[in-house]
């Protein structure tokens, strides 16, 4: 056990598991010799060689579109997108190929598809996006958002496993800022399983990613200056997603604030709305809360972002609303 | 199985719109003997409040539901045990009742399916109330803000399955709504269901007094319950979570008052309300009634009020000015070649009013219309009144100027245009003007007449020289025509 | 720089140069035969009403598919698309499931899940398309760079349309696999037709084949009515690739004989062009060339064809008794589960 950055815990199980497995190799722009735009696989080379840390050109189709015909040869190809923003160039290759390959043709495609993510620094419209709800809308396709380093180890490794394509949303705004013990040792989290990260009584956040820190700072704030005790649930994949966790912490506090640092409409949230006003009407108190980005692209100049990304202000505001709803 | 088995009394249906009815009183206790068709209790609903005959002859042998409760008409309210009829009847009889409350309450679904005891009966009865929701709404006259009433789907859940009203129960939610944690924290602090306070025995009115509505002779939040008569040892009550604030206190709203508030309120949402004034002299009147007073009640026994000359002289005036009986209906202007003119009849203590009608009052002399408003109000003051006494109204007298009221603007009843507030009669310094022009100071009998009247139908014009006719009638009141 | 025209083969004794004994050139022509029966049957079968959805064939294009795929060896894989009946055929695949996959039965290969020739078959080294073309050339790439990362001997073919190059995916395709010199065979079924869109108005270059060398690696532009012609360049591609050789572009140049589907009667292509290419239908042209080269004897050839109707009489009758898939099926396999990984293709 020791302490590391999320960052840190997502290069310890990517090469945890190239060393444990053959099989599994990383592609991807500037991965090699640079070690990746973030650095989560510097090193790589040197230990794996050319062939098993390979960098691409410019090309998120072809790297998409090659780990699908690897991974359909038996391989487990570790992708990175240099930003989650860039995916869009591979959207052909994600949603018409790999999700659609088991359903129609019995072919797994364990591929994973790592995506940094998020804002929170002025990376402006194309370096800053949460698209996971696009995907967890593409059956076939898994998502997954951890939020803390040991997870994001766990997660990437249960990842790898995974006979189905996975996208690895890893959040950039983490990558360095939050630090946790990590187990050494190889574990696995599982996909689809929420984790409860705060218990709490009066009112539940349903959350993931960074929003999960602006939940916590929002949640302390509340418990220490109007004796609120919320209850903070870190949905951890968002598909599939844990559904009994969130009815379940529902049932509970009978109150939910949904908070996402993706745009409103078609967010995520929504399904999760939806689904607890659908399977938890007569356990709700108060009507389900959902606070999220605004429906724009994402701002560049710092004002602009902070009125974009959802700030423990107004988490603590919408938390305060259904306390006294 | 006895071979007499034992007679529900269930609440009835007063009037096909009619849903459901509060109890207000228990003339009969649990034990005591009755006989067929004797009073049994008095209930209210929200047309009428009557008296309910038992259907049977035997020992009461169980109350189900309590004075102040509201429950829907067909609910089991009570048990008759024959004479002869065994004990062991008694354990089936609550089932069906059960098995009614249970529906009622719809979220009990694990009602017990064996046959209950006497216990499950008491735990599913309260259930049926909180599932009629606002009937215990609270009485302190608070804002009716949708906070208030809104009970969110885990309170409504939480009340069904353990028989809170939470129309009873302190709210500290937005607007004083019932948080879920308000109801949980009433519902462990192990109060019984019947906690929402019970009302006190409404009394009948003993007297004949119509008044406009909404009367509010009383305030609203009573300071004690002082006023009350001799309040049964209410059980060691604990006070709901929390509890209501000093000096305030709880008890459901009839089903009666909730009636009126939503008619009072739908009346004034509905009709353009417009209230004109018009002092009456009254001193010809006042010498003709002191003359046939006494005649009347000897050879008729009929009391002869002021509320009868003024209902004969509204009739008269109505021929000439039909709209005022009239209606609107759709895009339709109704009128009628019938006057059933509505009589508004206060009960006792701010606890409500009645409107009887007496029908066909264009048939109808002096005597007759004297004749009949004492018979409705006699049966009002008596709770005889049946469903049809109450309805087909279209015009309607109030009258508060029995407790020496001047001026009012009454609200119409609903979906009559006009509504005749009668108010106290004085004498007053009058300026007399005698036939050679001279002025001259006289003392007389002055009352003032309030006509409320729709202007969606009747203009202001049209509405004066009704009552200008009106104040004819009476003023120069015609003995031989009337 | 003009790319390498290939020259037709001639005699028997070069063909077995090339690696074709007598034998072969019968299971050629029958394969051929099978192809082209296939699809004139299914031709039927869509006007019966028996196949739902649309129907594309890929006559005039047989001699190029079954030439390329006789090229390939056992443990290579392909990605063929729709005019490459012939592919599927010289690999293997039954045809009684082929039809079973057009008429949406729950014995095709997608058991009702996907339509056409939109199957694959990992026991065979064959890959499912899809609609989006070329998507499958980037997939095709990825399994080239699986076997040079395993250092296995193994070569992958991707298939693409002359339309469907001016997508880019076949860029970032090609280039990624001409970088790294991955064992891939790009092979360009020009049929001079994308739907209505004649080869003008689709690239500017001579020939498809010309870009090849933008990528690095070489291009030759091949007559797709000679299924020996194809044979012999495909041959060499592959085994150029399996030595570490790098990627091929082959453009096998052809005439789509009927419009872009069923529903398409091709108004568009000039009568005369339909004319000239009927000159050199690929199956009649290989049977000129086994009567004037191999001694194709008439027994020999009633045997064939009469063989090849008795199959397809008895694939179709089978695959009509093929169950039509339980609506329940809708659900299943949206995801693979850790068991699903055991397949040839993950060997």
């Amino acid at each position: 056990m020791a302490e590391k950055t999320y960052l840190q815990a997502i290069s310890d199980g990517l090469r945890q598991e190239m060393r444990r497995d053959k099989r599994v190799f990383v592609i991807g722009e500037d991965v090699g010799v640079y070690g990746g735009a973030f650095k989560v696989t510097l090193g790589f080379q040197e230990e794996f060689g050319p062939w098993r840390v390979i960098d691409s050109p410019l090309s998120e189709t072809a790297i998409v579109g090659g780990c699908t015909g690897a991974a359909l040869m038996g391989l487990r190809p570790v992708a990175e997108m240099q930003f989650a923003d860039f995916v869009s160039c591979a959207w052909d290759q994600l949603v018409t190929v790999s999700a659609k390959q088991r359903y129609r043709a019995g072919t797994p495609v364990p591929i994973v598809v790592r995506l940094p993510s998020g804002g929170g620094f002025s990376g402006g419209p194309f370096h800053s996006q949460n698209p996971e709800s696009s995907f967890a809308h593409i059956p076939g396709l898994k998502c997954v958002c951890p939020a803390t380093p040991e997870d994001a180890k766990g997660l990437i490794v249960s990842a790898i496993e995974d006979p189905n394509p996975v996208l690895f949303f890893e959040h950039k705004h983490l990558y360095r800022r939050i630090k946790a013990d990590v187990p050494d040792e190889r574990y696995t989290t599982p996909i689809g399983k929420a984790r409860t990260h705060r218990t709490g009584d009066d009112v539940s956040v349903i959350t993931w990613g960074a929003m999960v820190y602006t939940a916590e700072e929002a949640a302390t704030r509340l418990e220490e200056e109007e004796d609120v005790s919320v209850e903070i649930v870190d949905l951890r994949t968002v598909m599939p997603w844990d559904k009994e966790a969130v009815l379940e912490s529902a049932r509970k506090t009978s109150k939910i604030l949904v908070l996402h640092e993706d745009t409103r409409t078609g967010g995520f949230g929504a399904e999760i709305a939806a689904t607890i006003a659908e399977e938890a009407f007569e356990d709700l108190d108060a009507p389900v809360k959902r606070i999220a980005a605004p429906d724009t692209p994402v701002p560049f100049s710092p004002p602009l972002e902070k009125a974009f990304i959802p700030q423990v202000d107004d988490v603590v505001a919408g938390l305060k609303e259904l306390a006294e709803y | 199985m006895a071979t007499h088995t034992a007679i529900d009394v269930v609440m009835p249906q007063m009037g096909v719109s009619v849903s459901e009815g509060t109890i207000t009183k228990w003339l009969k206790q649990e034990g005591e003997p009755i006989g067929v068709d004797e009073a049994l209790l008095e209930i209210s609903t929200d047309k009428v409040d009557t008296e309910v005959p038992s259907p049977g002859e035997g020992i009461v042998q169980q109350i189900l539901v309590q004075e102040g409760e509201t429950v829907e008409v067909g609910t089991k309210l009570a048990v008759i045990a024959p004479d002869g009829a065994e004990p062991a009847a008694v354990a089936d009889v609550p089932e069906p009742a059960t098995a009614q409350a249970a529906a009622e309450a719809t979220a009990a679904s694990d009602a017990p399916a064996s046959t209950p005891t006497s216990e499950t009966v008491e735990q599913v009865r309260p259930a049926a109330q909180g599932a009629s929701e606002t009937t215990a709404e609270d009485a302190s006259g608070e804002s009716s803000d949708n906070g208030r009433t809104f009970v969110s789907p885990v309170v409504a859940r939480i009340a069904a399955e353990h028989g809170v009203d939470p129309g009873a129960l302190a709210g500290t939610g937005r607007g004083g709504r019932v948080t879920k944690r308000d109801i949980l924290a009433f519902v462990e602090s192990g109060a019984p269901a019947e906690a929402a306070v019970p009302a006190a025995p409404a009394q009948a009115s003993t007297e004949i007094a119509a008044q406009a509505p909404p009367p509010a002779p009383e305030p609203p939040a009573p300071q004690a319950p002082a006023p009350r008569q001799a309040p049964p040892p209410l059980p060691a009550q604990p006070a709901p979570q929390p509890p209501p604030a000093a000096g305030e206190l709880f008890e459901p709203m009839s089903a009666m008052r909730r009636g009126i508030a939503e008619h009072m309120r739908r009346s004034l949402d509905t009709s353009a309300h417009v209230t004109t004034v018009f002092e009456v002299d009254l001193t010809k009147v006042a010498q003709i009634r002191g003359r046939l007073k006494s005649e009347y009640a000897a050879s008729y026994g009929v009391n002869l009020t002021y509320l009868a000359f003024i209902a004969r002289a509204t009739v008269e005036a109505i021929r000439n000015w039909p709209w005022l009986n009239g209606e609107i209906r759709g895009d339709k202007i109704v009128t009628k070649q019938f006057i059933n003119l509505g009589i508004a009849v206060a009960l006792e203590g701010g606890k409500g009013l009645i409107v009887p009608v007496v029908k066909n009052t264009e048939e109808k002399n002096l005597l007759g219309l004297a004749r009949a408003i004492a018979d409705v109000a006699e049966r009002a003051r008596t709770k005889r009144l049946t469903p049809d006494d109450v309805q087909g109204g279209t015009f309607t007298i109030t009258n508060p100027g029995g407790w020496g009221a001047i001026m009012g603007t009454p609200i119409i009843s609903q979906p009559q245009v006009a509504i005749l507030d009668v108010e106290a009669l004085v004498k007053r310094p009058v300026v007399i003007t005698d036939e050679n022009g001279g002025d001259t100071i006289a003392i007389r009998q002055i009352m003032n007449l309030c006509l409320s009247y729709d202007h969606r139908l009747v203009d202001g014009a049209y509405a004066a020289q009704f009552m200008k006719e009106l104040k004819q009638n009476l003023e120069g009141w015609d003995e031989a025509a009337y | 720089m003009a790319v390498r025209e290939a020259e037709p083969l001639g005699s028997l004794k070069e063909v077995k140069e090339a690696g074709l004994d007598r034998e072969d050139l019968l299971a050629v022509y029958r394969n051929l035969l099978i192809t082209r029966g296939i699809e004139e049957r299914g031709h039927i079968l869509y006007k019966q009403g028996k196949i739902p959805g649309s129907f594309y064939t890929g006559r005039g294009n047989e001699a190029a598919a079954v030439g390329v795929a006789t090229a390939m060896a056992p443990d290579d894989v392909g990605a063929p698309l729709h005019r490459d009946m012939g592919v599927y055929i010289t690999r293997g695949v039954e045809p009684w499931r082929i039809f079973a996959q057009y008429m949406g039965r729950a014995d095709g290969p997608t058991k009702g899940k996907d339509g056409n020739v939109h199957m694959g078959d990992a026991n065979l080294g064959l890959l499912a398309m899809v609609s989006h073309l070329p998507a499958m050339l980037p997939v095709a790439v990825g399994c080239a760079l699986a076997f040079r990362i395993r250092e296995e001997r193994r070569v992958a073919l991707g298939w693409f349309g002359e339309g469907s190059a001016a997508r880019g995916d076949t860029h970032e395709a090609m280039n990624l696999a001409g970088v790294r010199r991955l064992p891939v065979v790009f092979v360009c079924d020009n049929n001079q037709w994308a739907y209505s869109t004649p080869t003008h108005l689709g690239y500017a270059v001579e020939h498809i084949a010309d870009r090849a060398a933008a990528y690095g690696f070489e291009g030759v532009v091949v007559d797709g009515t000679d299924v020996l012609a194809v044979y012999r360049e495909a041959k060499q591609a592959i085994e150029k690739a399996r030595a570490g050789g790098g990627p091929t572009l082959i453009e096998c140049l052809t005439l789509r004989m009927e419009g872009h589907a069923v529903h398409d009667d091709a108004f568009y292509v000039p009568k005369q062009l339909f004319e000239e290419w009927a000159k050199a239908d690929p199956v009649e042209r290989f049977h000129t060339w086994l009567r004037e080269n191999a001694d194709l004897s008439d027994d020999e050839e009633e045997e064939l064809t009469s063989g090849v109707k008795r199959l397809l009489t008895e694939a179709l009758r089978r695959a009509e008794e093929s169950p039509l898939p339980a609506a329940s099926s809708v659900l299943e396999g949206v995801y693979a589960s850790p068991e699903d990984l055991d397949t040839p293709h993950h060997k």
